[in-house]
């Protein structure tokens, strides 16, 4: 028996148009385990939603609300706001264009002022196309600095992807490579890990074990190979220790996933990006998620793109949105039972 | 017949306090099973005998010379004796027997550049006790391609690569702090590495026309000069420059995303610009049957893909996979040079 006043409200944003996104959300708006997790106000144009829903071979029974009082509508059913904003004769399937940008843009855009407000306790949105998000928006840079821009949050955010199994943080992300043994230092790192820890209790891990990667080859075999990781890294693991955290390492990144997994780490913490990324996309990340730690509120999507080669086919896996969804049904719920506890 | 089917593998003894002991003796147990190419074993005979009979192996080893290691190989482990100076104590390795640890090198080179034995395969050694005794070389690696250069009297670049049933990488700059990486990476490098490793292919692979990928260095290969410059600055030119020279080349590739299944099967080998960007990939790809082969040598040389493990040494637990992998790959490259030079 689902007790519908628990259920978070999650703004679900339609993402790119001119791909699988009209599709997966007709098919997240129709999952029975999505019903019960969370209700969904899902923000788009009806008229590219039901294309979604005629390719996904799906009806949808939805409640129709204004962006003004959405909650009127009541949560027995999901609730969509049409912002009729998007005519489907102006939709390029598999071209990334301005059209589908400021489309994908105003939605997301709305979504994260529900959230911002109050009004939603998370948000999801379905694949962007970075280009279109561009022509739409020039200083669109990545998701977290559109986020930050529309909401005037000036906290740190980070990038997770999260696979079944495994989380991936990591202490750089999109640097030259040339920088990133200037940019480690003890703080960076318990930052991290603080931040790390908090995002996967939210998720429902009481107490995350987490391994951190070493900056070197072979981890510096003992400051053959660099002193990183005798310098920062292992002295940022002894702090964060001798704080409670349950933090092991560093270990050489060639292996540190494998072990991960064989000895029950939920989270790697990496030092840069493909360090972390090479394993997880050869694990199958395209079926993980992405979430967006560090904001206000649970902010999670499919970590694959928007399948422009498959657009329209009816053929998009909705697994990687479904398990955003619900990861951030997760968190919402735990945070808002956090609050009451305080 | 192949002529050099006639002439054994030349197997190093390695550190005979390490497991290269035992792996060996597994090895030439499972020579009938397993079909393991005949090998003539360069080192220390009472030390071999003593580790069979720890193990409790029936192991009949029988000082032999190369004319004589094939037709011995079925009954007997043939050695060619290079005898240690202090009694070898399982586990506890002993810097006093540096010399026949780098003598048995030398005699495995000699032999095959000489083409007594048909390639060189060397058992893992420890740096550290050779550093106690004079060795003054960074690895066993470049130890080799000094020899090399001493009966050559030519430079020689060797070139580091890692083989798998499912991947073959190579990696550009190796055991030096991730921070050099960059300095290190020049278009001579990148380039007479290359150069060298389609050579081998060719000769030794039986590939006439290998299909290479160069991975870039930064995040998403620099993003076109916004997450760094090397990327369009040195590694595109070097390509462009491999292209007109006809070799099929493509890159500068995201690393995160050239490793999958799909992406692997456009190309027989990565080019890879720092250890880890190779190591992660090959050893998520399995770990006990990947070989490293030494390029660019003018010999053929591989050896097992780990340490010497002191601690498992004796205990009749060190998987001898890896081991076996670099004996019939040592194979199957001398099978393919003498093809090709018929």
């Amino acid at each position: 028996m689902t007790n519908n006043t628990q259920r978070p409200v999650i703004a679900l944003a339609m993402g790119d148009p001119a791909g699988i996104s009209p599709e997966l959300t007709a098919r997240l708006l129709s999952l029975s385990d999505i019903r019960d997790a969370a209700h969904i106000v899902a923000i788009g144009d009806r008229r590219i939603l039901d294309e979604g829903a005629a390719c996904a071979g799906l009806t949808l029974d939805l409640a129709s609300a204004s962006l003004e009082n959405f909650e009127a509508a009541g949560t027995t059913r999901h609730v969509f706001i049409d912002l009729g904003h998007l005519d489907p004769a102006d939709v390029e399937r598999g071209e990334a264009t301005l059209a589908g940008g400021t489309f994908a843009t105003r939605n997301f855009r709305t979504a994260l002022e529900l959230a911002h407000h109050g009004r939603a306790q998370a948000v999801c949105f379905t694949p962007f196309n970075k280009k279109a998000m561009r022509y739409a928006y020039p200083g669109y840079d990545d998701e977290i600095r559109f986020v930050a821009d529309v909401i005037g949050f000036t906290g740190k955010v980070r990038e997770f992807n999260v696979l079944e199994k495994v989380w991936n943080a990591r202490v750089t992300s999109h640097i030259p490579l040339s920088e990133v043994a200037s940019s480690l230092s003890v703080e960076a790192i318990l930052a991290e890990l603080e931040l790390t820890q908090a995002c996967l209790k939210d998720a429902g891990y009481d107490v995350p074990k987490i391994a951190v990667a070493g900056l070197n080859p072979h981890a510096g075999d003992g400051g053959s190979f660099g002193m990183e990781e005798i310098d920062i890294i292992g002295p940022a693991i002894e702090a964060a220790r001798a704080q409670g955290y349950n933090v092991d390492g560093p270990f050489p990144a060639d292996t540190v996933f494998l072990r991960a997994l064989k000895d029950g780490f939920q989270a790697v913490l990496t030092m840069y990006h493909d360090q972390g990324q090479i394993a997880m996309k050869m694990m199958g990340f395209d079926k993980g998620v992405t979430m967006m730690g560090g904001l206000p509120f649970a902010l999670c999507t499919p970590a694959h793109g928007t399948a422009y080669d498959i657009a329209g086919k009816g053929i998009a896996d909705v697994g990687a949105s479904r398990e955003a969804i619900l990861l951030a049904a997760r968190m919402a719920k735990r945070s808002a039972a956090q609050a009451a506890a305080a | 017949m192949n002529p050099t089917r006639d002439r054994p593998l030349a197997l190093t003894m390695g550190d005979p306090a390490g497991i290269g002991l035992d792996i060996t003796l597994a090895a030439w147990v499972d020579r009938r099973d397993l079909q393991v190419p005949p090998f003539i074993f360069l080192g220390d005979p009472s030390a071999l005998s003593e580790r069979a009979r720890l193990l409790g192996l029936d192991v009949p080893v029988r000082e032999t010379d190369c004319d004589h290691a094939v037709s011995t190989f079925d009954d007997a482990l043939p050695v060619l004796p290079v005898t240690c100076a202090a009694n070898v104590s399982t586990g506890i390795p002993n810097s006093a027997n540096a010399g026949a640890i780098t003598g048995a090198i030398e005699m495995a080179v000699q032999l095959t550049m000489a083409g007594e034995t048909s390639a060189v395969v060397t058992n893992p050694i420890a740096k550290s006790v050779l550093y106690d005794a004079g060795f003054q070389f960074p690895g066993h690696t470049e130890f080799l391609a000094d020899i090399g250069e001493r009966a050559t009297g030519k430079p020689l670049l060797p070139v580091m690569m890692l083989a798998g049933p499912k991947l073959m990488a190579v990696p550009v700059t190796i055991h030096i702090p991730l921070k050099y990486v960059p300095d290190q990476l020049t278009g001579d490098l990148i380039y007479r590495t290359c150069a060298i490793t389609v050579a081998d292919l060719k000769a030794r692979f039986g590939l006439p026309s290998p299909r290479v990928a160069v991975a870039g260095l930064n995040p998403h290969a620099g993003e076109g000069g916004a997450l760094g410059h090397e990327d369009d600055a040195i590694i595109k030119p070097v390509i462009d420059r491999l292209k007109a020279e006809g070799v099929d080349i493509a890159g500068p590739l995201p690393a995160d995303t050239m490793f999958h299944d799909r992406a692997r099967a456009t190309y027989d080998v990565a080019i890879c610009m720092y250890h880890d960007q190779a190591l992660i990939p090959a050893k998520a790809l399995g770990f006990d049957d990947s070989v490293n082969v030494t390029l660019g040598l003018p010999f053929i040389r591989t050896s097992p893909d780990h340490g010497t493990a002191f601690s498992l040494a004796g205990k009749g637990i060190a998987r001898a996979d890896s081991l076996l992998a670099a004996l019939r790959m040592a194979r199957q490259l001398a099978d393919n040079a003498a093809e090709g030079k018929r």
